[in-house]
């Protein structure tokens, strides 16, 4: 059959090819309506609502009449001048550093650990790692207070008996300093798991042979880590940099319900419980909103870097 | 199948889940449902009210069916406005006495002024208060609860104490029980430091108030004298009776707790402490607080639910069931599970009762619960025990972030 | 030969004899330093478990001990009473059943949805590519609690209030953000070598994908549906919020009863229902724990 003969058969049979060069080149967006179909239509208005919102006085007098009024920047200027705001701006900036630094370090530190152990023992803590990753937060925030409570807690009782220093009734809870604490050692206890789990499996891809090279050159476990591990594991670092700091910025639940919802007060606020305190339990939605669309900003910037390195990773493809 | 046709077949697929998902959606109330929001602790302590209410409306109103959700206490606000956003908020909702001025403000429930209620000419002064903005009605008292002393029989005979009739004796008999039991975890009267519910009651005590309203506007009343003495008599009483930390609240250690534990003689709470005092059940009475003056109780704080009808309701129906649920008999069953019942007909003599008979109750401002959740009165109490600060200075500043609070 | 080893002098023969003695000597240390690091291991087992212990044996202690002063460790009076008393309360049951589907459901949904987003993001070059990718991370750090209110209003214009078949949407839309993005990282680690591999023989591309990628991937889908399970199973915040009638309601707003009155908290039953609702959290993770060691991040590494 001649070349000729050849495609116009092929023509005939399938479709031209600039349909099919269209219909080709509308795959990737196929694949990618299913997430915007749901994501739009379910966040499309909260997020639309979100952003006017933040423009609006609207209180709870202004929910009943499901109207607000208009007043430009005020909710952000008011915000923006508010002492507090920036108090616990700083405050959280800290107590995000803290966690997901103690939280990427502690975790490494574990899953090499589990590199190292017999098999029952890589066993029993890999089950003990997936134990403390199953339990819900507010169910942690209960055994953890009930295990600090000042009264009969058994951590005073541990200390005391342990001969570290005389804690029976010591109150953890008395200084702001001591109540951020136990909520960072909360955080970081419950977010351990999942780093570990992960850095673990992520060494497991590491050859050994580079490992053994590098230590027949005379290299220390520091410098094995820095110039063979770490490179490799980059992209875990990145991934789970950007979703820790994320997630401890705006972190609610620990320490509301921690430190207690009849002792959050200004000289305690953490950015998550600043935005629910101010906006929701003031039933100041307007200014919520405000806060809410402060605090993304203000995340972004916090891990801009890593985030810009994941997405420039796809480009490279 | 072309792969192409396999990612649109699946697209279409979860759009159809989601779909019939939504437009099954048959859970929303039919017309003639009544959807009632009653707090837990109806449902742990006399279900049997809800129930016999809700026949007894069913019964008068054929066609009519009844949807009680119950719910908690720290959330239920949240879900209010949430629902008052969307537009399906309940026809009947428990309010805490404290939470109704916001909403009676902003215009959330509906005017109850024309309907009668059971009992409505002998209810509760304290509680009926609550329920009333700019003159109309809009919440009907539901049951409520004073605080009482629990304490110790047999520690109180073996230091010689009888159950004292005014502060001072009380203050003595502190002293007396502290004497015979030093350890530094036992408190003759176990009060947490920032209990604000009982220091104020000193406040209340000694002439003084929280705040007041002048020309339209809140002033705060904490830094005048009457107050200031109040709180000096609050530090004096805590000083000499309670071991308890100066920092912490009234629930972090529960007092009963405490009590249970062998580490107060005496606790103040509401009456319905007595049902966790672990061992010490045989040895456990009530007596009422006594006041500086000898003879009255300590005004209390009047802690208490009303019912109101959130807008959107139908009036008619919610106010049937609402009548049904505070009716005489429901009213006895209440009483006799230890709480104080919505009208003054049914009051009896028990300790609980009594110690209502004087009463306090926050400043009727619609930002009031504001103040609450910013801890200004705790955060005051705190310095004050703790010494940071003077009461003077201590209290000026709550008084200060009171009135802007209550001004906002 | 035999005779002339035998005729050999005697000195080379400790060599040997010292070459094992040299390798049992390391062999003992490398054991010891095994049994260091077991110990080491174990002790930080002991420390990470504790809350979980701590929360088991309270469940099993009579109240007494509870609330006594004195803390005990584990106690002599077991009893089962407040495990009776969790299921005893209103619509356990009910709640499990609830939590079961409402998990499942997103799960499956999201995993599904989220991996087609990914190959696309991953794979294809097409305009709007990077805006996606950030618009996902943008997702990811809203704070929830702006969202509440709004969502329940577009929920409510839906009908799907206290339904739950609105908590799965809503999950879906939380877990979604982060499951594109980290599926796109695992997919964009797979080496090109095998994808290219797959294509010599004519076939579309996604088909390609699909047939390929899907094997490689599998390790790095099932380790992001145990995180995505875990979430969904304890999320409170909206769960609470959308779902009002207590039939209605997923394991962590039932939990929320416990110590939501006003009256005393009932620690013991408080504690054997948490116990329980970790349960099936740990079956599912056994399930499937053995894929996850082989490629949490298999993909991700070689990028």
């Amino acid at each position: 059959m001649t070349v000729a003969a050849e495609s116009s058969t092929i023509r005939s049979r399938r479709r031209p090819r600039t349909v099919r060069r269209a219909l080709r080149g509308s795959v990737p967006y196929l694949l990618i309506l299913p997430v915007i179909v749901v994501i739009t239509a379910i966040l499309g208005y909260p997020l639309y609502k979100l952003v006017t919102l933040s423009f609006q006085q609207y209180g709870l007098p202004e929910l009943i009449l499901r109207q607000g009024v208009w007043i430009g920047f005020d909710n952000y200027s008011s915000v923006l001048q508010d002492e507090v705001f920036w108090r616990t701006l700083l405050r959280t900036m800290i107590f995000t550093v803290a966690n997901v630094g103690l939280t990427i370090v502690l975790g490494t530190s574990i899953a090499f650990l589990l590199v190292r152990v017999s098999t029952w023992v890589r066993v029993l803590l890999t089950a003990g790692l997936v134990l403390v990753w199953s339990m819900p937060a507010v169910v942690a925030v209960q055994v953890w207070y009930w295990m600090t409570n000042f009264q009969n807690g058994i951590l005073n009782h541990v200390l005391t008996e342990l001969g570290v220093g005389d804690y029976t009734q010591h109150d953890w809870y008395a200084s702001t300093f001591s109540k951020l604490a136990m909520v960072t050692l909360l955080i970081v206890w419950g977010a351990i798991p999942f780093v570990t789990i992960t850095v673990y499996a992520g060494l497991a891809q590491v050859p050994r042979e580079l490992v053994q090279a590098a230590e027949i050159d005379g290299a220390g476990p520091l410098r094995v880590f820095r110039d063979v591990t770490f490179p490799i594991l980059k992209p875990i670092f990145l991934i789970l940099t950007s979703l820790s700091i994320i997630w401890d910025f705006g972190v609610f639940t620990q320490p509301y319900l921690l430190i207690g919802a009849s002792h959050v007060d200004t000289t305690n606020y953490l950015m998550g419980v600043y935005v629910f305190i101010e906006g929701y339990a003031h039933s100041d939605f307007g200014r919520g909103a405000a806060i809410s669309l402060l605090m993304l900003l203000m995340v972004a910037a916090m891990s801009v870097v890593y985030v810009r390195r994941m997405v420039k990773m796809g480009e490279t493809r | 199948m072309n792969v192409r046709h396999f990612a649109a077949a699946a697209l279409v697929a979860a759009l159809a889940v989601a779909a019939i998902g939504a437009s099954g959606a048959s859970g929303g109330s039919t017309a003639n449902t009544l959807t009632v929001w009653l707090q837990v602790d109806a449902q742990s302590g006399w279900p049997e009210v809800v129930a016999a209410a809700s026949a007894q409306f069913k019964s008068q109103n054929p066609g009519w069916d009844v949807d009680v959700q119950y719910q908690t206490w720290g959330t239920h606000l949240g879900k209010f406005d949430a629902t008052l956003a969307g537009g399906n908020a309940p026809d009947v909702i428990e309010m805490g006495n404290t939470e109704m001025t916001k909403y009676m403000a902003a215009g959330a429930f509906q005017d109850l002024s024309g309907l009668s209620f059971p009992n409505q000419s002998t209810w509760l002064a304290g509680l009926a208060a609550s329920g009333r903005y700019g003159g109309k009605l809009y919440g009907v008292p539901y049951y409520a609860g004073s605080r009482v002393v629990t304490y110790r029989t047999d520690l109180y005979r073996s230091a010689g104490v009888k159950i004292p009739t005014s502060l001072a004796e009380f203050t003595a008999a502190a002293k007396k029980l502290g004497a015979r039991n030093t350890s530094k975890a036992f408190s003759p009267v176990y009060v947490a430091g920032t209990d604000w519910y009982i220091a104020m009651s000193f406040v209340y005590d000694y002439g003084g108030k929280i705040a007041s309203t002048r020309k339209g506007k809140w002033v705060g009343q904490l830094d005048k004298p009457a107050a200031l003495a109040g709180l000096a008599a609050y530090k004096r009483f805590f000083d000499a009776a309670s071991r308890a930390s100066k920092t912490t609240d009234e629930a972090r250690p529960q007092p009963y707790d405490v009590y249970a534990q062998g580490n107060a003689a005496s606790i103040v709470g509401p009456g319905w402490f007595s049902c966790c005092v672990g061992n010490y059940k045989a040895q456990t009475a009530q007596f009422v607080m006594p006041s500086r003056t000898k003879g009255q109780p300590l005004p209390g704080f009047l802690g208490g639910s009303d019912l109101a009808v959130p807008i959107g309701a139908d009036r008619a129906a919610a106010a049937a069931w609402i009548g049904a649920f505070t009716d005489n008999a429901s009213m006895t069953v209440l009483r006799a599970k230890g709480n104080i019942p919505n009208t003054t007909s049914l009051l009896g003599n028990s300790v609980n009762e009594r110690a209502a008979r004087r009463s306090w109750f926050v400043p009727t401002a619609k930002n009031w619960v504001n103040v609450e959740n910013g801890n200004i009165l705790r955060t005051m109490l705190s310095r004050i025990l703790t010494n940071k600060m003077s009461i003077k200075d201590a209290a000026e500043v709550a008084s200060d972030n009171i009135a802007f609070t209550l001004n906002q | 030969m035999s005779t002339a080893s035998e005729s050999a002098p005697r000195p080379p023969a400790p060599a040997p004899v010292a070459r094992r003695a040299a390798l049992v000597r390391r062999e003992r240390r490398r054991r010891a330093r095994r049994l260091a690091w077991n110990v080491v291991g174990l002790v930080v087992f002991a420390t990470l478990v504790f809350p979980v212990f701590w929360m088991i044996s309270t469940a099993l202690k009579p109240d007494t001990e509870i609330n006594s002063l004195a803390p005990t460790w584990l106690s002599t009076d077991t009893t089962f009473q407040h495990f009776r008393d969790a299921i005893a309360r209103p619509y356990f049951w009910d709640t499990v059943k609830n939590s079961l589907i409402v998990v499942g459901a997103v799960v499956a949904l999201s995993m599904v949805v989220a991996f087609l987003a990914a190959v696309a993001l991953a794979k294809y070059r097409f305009t709007g590519n990077k805006l996606f990718v950030v618009l996902v991370i943008g997702i990811l750090m809203l704070p929830q609690a702006g969202l509440v209110i709004p969502l329940y209003v577009v929920l409510a214009r839906y009908g799907l209030t206290n339904e739950l078949m609105g908590l799965v949407l809503t999950h879906m839309v939380i877990l979604l953000p982060f499951a594109v993005w980290t599926l796109r990282g695992f997919i964009l680690g797979i080496p090109r070598e095998l994808e290219e591999a797959a294509m010599v023989d004519g076939s579309s591309r996604l088909g390609a994908f699909v047939r390929i990628l899907l094997p490689l991937v599998a390790p790095g889908l099932v380790a992001t549906s145990v995180f995505v399970f875990i979430t969904s199973w304890n999320e409170y915040i909206f769960a609470n919020v959308i779902l009002t009638d207590q039939s209605n309601h997923t394991l962590t707003v039932w939990l929320s009863y416990f110590y939501g009155t006003s009256r005393n908290v009932d620690w013991g039953g408080l504690m054997a229902a948490s116990t329980l609702t970790a349960i099936p959290v740990v079956i599912f993770f056994l399930l499937v724990q053995r894929k996850i060691a082989f490629g949490l991040t298999a993909g991700a590494v070689k990028a």
